[in-house]
């Protein structure tokens, strides 16, 4: 039995609270595929095109092209029959029907063009000391504006960025919220991301790379520390030893505490002040031959990473965030960052 | 106050003074006084056997001085304008600089290289260019690249004392100009590679080389009035080069710009960018490194030309202030 699904304005950034609808790829009554485009949205960060989260048939047009519409309200109705599972951002208690239409101006037919990938600028041009800067200070540079020639990003720009205060709420709201535990509805407000890296890394380094990129997202943790878990199996069981600040000692050290726990943890023994602290988990399934998996959350953690057997020669990264306290975006750059820094 | 000819001149004369084995060779050093008037009345002072006249026979010249210093002399030879070194580059890059450690160590070649270099005289391609890189780029070889008549007084001596060859480059049209700091009385000898800082600012770091330190420091002057503040750096020898104060002060200004009078290809002041980027001073850069340099033509005779082909105070002083309001 097919039923309705409002496919709504989706929220693309943390910052982001209005899209502005551009055009529509698709008319009423059209039969559309899971991935085939939708609409295209404007934000203030970037253009997307929206894409039909399941097969089904175009019901209704809701909102006009022009119109801003605020996040979690619907565009159109699609006619499904797939349970759609994807992160709702829609008010439960409002019903479809009873959304206003915006604007009432005919909605005009859009030619449908191919699909473009969303692109994510990592280039970004930076003098040297704003790179040392903003990783010192935790400043994500594609968030900076830059002024100086070329539009490279200068000192001035750098030591000018500020967070959002949108943002800072937003992290302090967070950590009293990670803190005080997250309940279960967590999850399915969870994305996971992976990507092929090609690198050599052991688990001292990959989990001191880990952290660093963690450094720049302190919202992200409980704590003021960041204390990675890493995930050890034994005949005893799963041990869970915590390295707190792996990224802040030397990588010499982190080695010889990383084989000096492992192996005590593979004899069942943990030392004590290594058994709590952890704001985020590593597990490593490459000794199972296994290219990736979605890890779970554990309590009053935002993050976890496996990495996953590719290659040979490369590895499976795959990260799972919980959407309650970043977006896909975020989950994207962080990844990112976690590969960039291999 | 004496000008960089006569600090020249009072070197060599303290050097004769203090070991009977120094002389000088070269065309017209003699009875003419050299064709910039360098060694002036050594002639007269120091008669025919310790100021000697050669015919015009680059190779001949060196190759002569090689030998001298290799049998216990400790020649100076002046070569009328460094374009004519290519005349004796065989003597100078695979005889001189290579002997010492070719023999295992066991031989010394005591000789200094004078010869004035450099544009801004009229004299067209063949008598106008800096060879800095040349011998820069010559394991075996020291260089040096005085910017004043006390430097030049104090650098000439040590190379001078130095037991293998130093190449010593003047530039011509510091010859007749005195310096802002007196020559100091005496013999007292300035290192080789050491760098001076010239004058200390926080805005922005330029090195400079030769004459180059001159005009760098006029702008420095004049731009100091206005609010930006320049530290100045010469780094005096060339080979060895000294870094450390130029990555002090880099960490310090977070802007470097470099100035030389040679062609910007493959030149002498490339090295101080080239390390600049290899260190751990890099981080400390808040603006690309700019770099002024002559044009990669042969100097030009006509004088507008020639004049454009180097950098000119205006240059250096367009370049400061810009690379100083762009990055902040």
């Amino acid at each position: 039995m097919s039923f309705k699904y409002p496919v709504v304005m989706p929220k693309m950034s943390m910052t982001m609270e209005t899209g502005e609808l551009i055009n529509f790829h698709v008319k009423v009554g059209d039969q559309v595929k899971s991935g085939d485009v939708l609409f295209e949205v404007m934000t203030d960060k970037i253009d997307m095109e929206v894409e039909a989260p399941a097969d089904g048939v175009i019901e209704s047009l809701v909102a006009a092209p022009g119109a801003v519409v605020e996040i979690g309200k619907p565009v159109l109705i699609m006619l499904t029959e797939t349970e759609v599972m994807a992160f709702d951002f829609g008010d439960d208690d409002q019903p479809v029907a009873a959304v206003e239409v915006a604007a009432t101006a005919p909605i005009v037919e859009a030619p449908v063009v191919a699909a473009a990938p969303i692109i994510v600028n990592t280039n970004v041009k930076a003098v040297p000391k704003a790179r040392v800067e903003a990783a010192n200070r935790g400043i994500d540079l594609r968030t900076v504006h830059p002024t100086g020639p070329d539009r490279t990003i200068t000192m001035q720009d750098v030591n000018g960025a500020q967070l959002d205060p949108a943002i800072l709420k937003r992290q302090e709201a967070n950590k009293a919220l990670i803190a005080k535990g997250i309940e279960m509805t967590r999850a399915i407000a969870q994305a996971s991301f992976n990507r092929k890296v090609s690198a050599n890394f052991d688990h001292a380094s990959f989990i001191a790379a880990w952290a660093k990129v963690l450094r720049g997202r302190p919202d992200l943790a409980a704590h003021e520390h960041i204390g990675v878990a890493l995930i050890i199996e034994s005949k005893y069981g799963s041990a869970l030893p915590v390295f707190r600040d792996p990224d802040q000692t030397s990588l010499n050290d982190l080695r010889t505490l990383v084989a000096s726990t492992t192996d005590a943890a593979k004899n069942g023994k943990v030392p004590v002040a290594m058994l709590s602290g952890a704001t985020t988990t590593v597990f490593d399934l490459t000794t199972y031959s296994m290219s990736s998996a979605t890890p779970l959350l554990f309590p009053n953690q935002v993050t976890s990473v496996t990495i996953g057997y590719e290659s040979e020669t490369a590895k499976n990264i795959s990260l799972t965030i919980d959407l309650n306290f970043c977006d896909f975006y975020d989950g994207a750059l962080l990844l990112d960052a976690l590969v960039a820094s291999l | 106050m004496l000008t960089m000819a006569e600090a020249v001149r009072e070197a060599m004369s303290i050097a004769f003074d203090e070991r009977p084995e120094v002389f000088l060779l070269g065309e017209d050093v003699g009875i003419y006084g050299g064709a910039f008037g360098v060694s002036g009345d050594m002639y007269h002072r120091y008669g025919a056997e310790r100021v000697l006249d050669t015919p015009i026979a680059e190779l001949g010249i060196v190759g002569a001085a090689v030998g001298a210093a290799l049998s216990g002399m400790r020649p100076i030879v002046e070569i009328q304008f460094s374009d004519f070194t290519a005349q004796a580059m065989d003597q100078i890059a695979n005889q001189a600089a290579k002997i010492h450690f070719m023999l295992g160590g066991a031989l010394h070649v005591p000789m200094v290289l004078r010869t004035p270099q450099g544009s801004g005289t009229g004299a067209a391609a063949q008598h106008s260019q800096n060879l800095e890189p040349w011998f820069a780029s010559v394991p075996g070889l020291k260089v040096v690249v005085p910017s004043n008549p006390a430097d030049a007084k104090g650098l000439l001596l040590a190379a001078i004392d130095d037991p293998n060859p130093v190449i010593f480059l003047e530039h011509k049209l510091l010859y007749k100009i005195p310096g802002r700091d007196p020559v100091p009385e005496g013999a007292t000898r300035i290192p080789l590679g050491v760098s001076k800082v010239v004058r200390e600012g926080k805005d922005l770091t330029i090195v400079a080389t030769g004459i180059m330190v001159n005009k760098s420091y006029e702008v420095a002057e004049k731009l100091a009035a206005e609010g930006i503040s320049i530290t100045l750096i010469d780094p005096r020898t060339i080979s060895p080069l000294d870094m450390q104060p130029v990555f002090e002060s880099v960490e310090k200004t977070g802007r470097l710009m470099v100035v030389q009078e040679g062609p910007a290809h493959a030149g002498f002041i490339n090295e101080v960018i080239a390390q600049m980027a290899g260190s751990s001073s890099f981080g400390s850069l808040i603006a690309p490194i700019k770099r002024l340099a002559g044009m990669n033509i042969p100097i030009p005779y006509a004088p507008q030309l020639e004049k454009a082909a180097v950098p000119q105070i205006e240059d250096i002083e367009a370049a400061a202030r810009e690379i100083v309001k762009n990055w902040r």
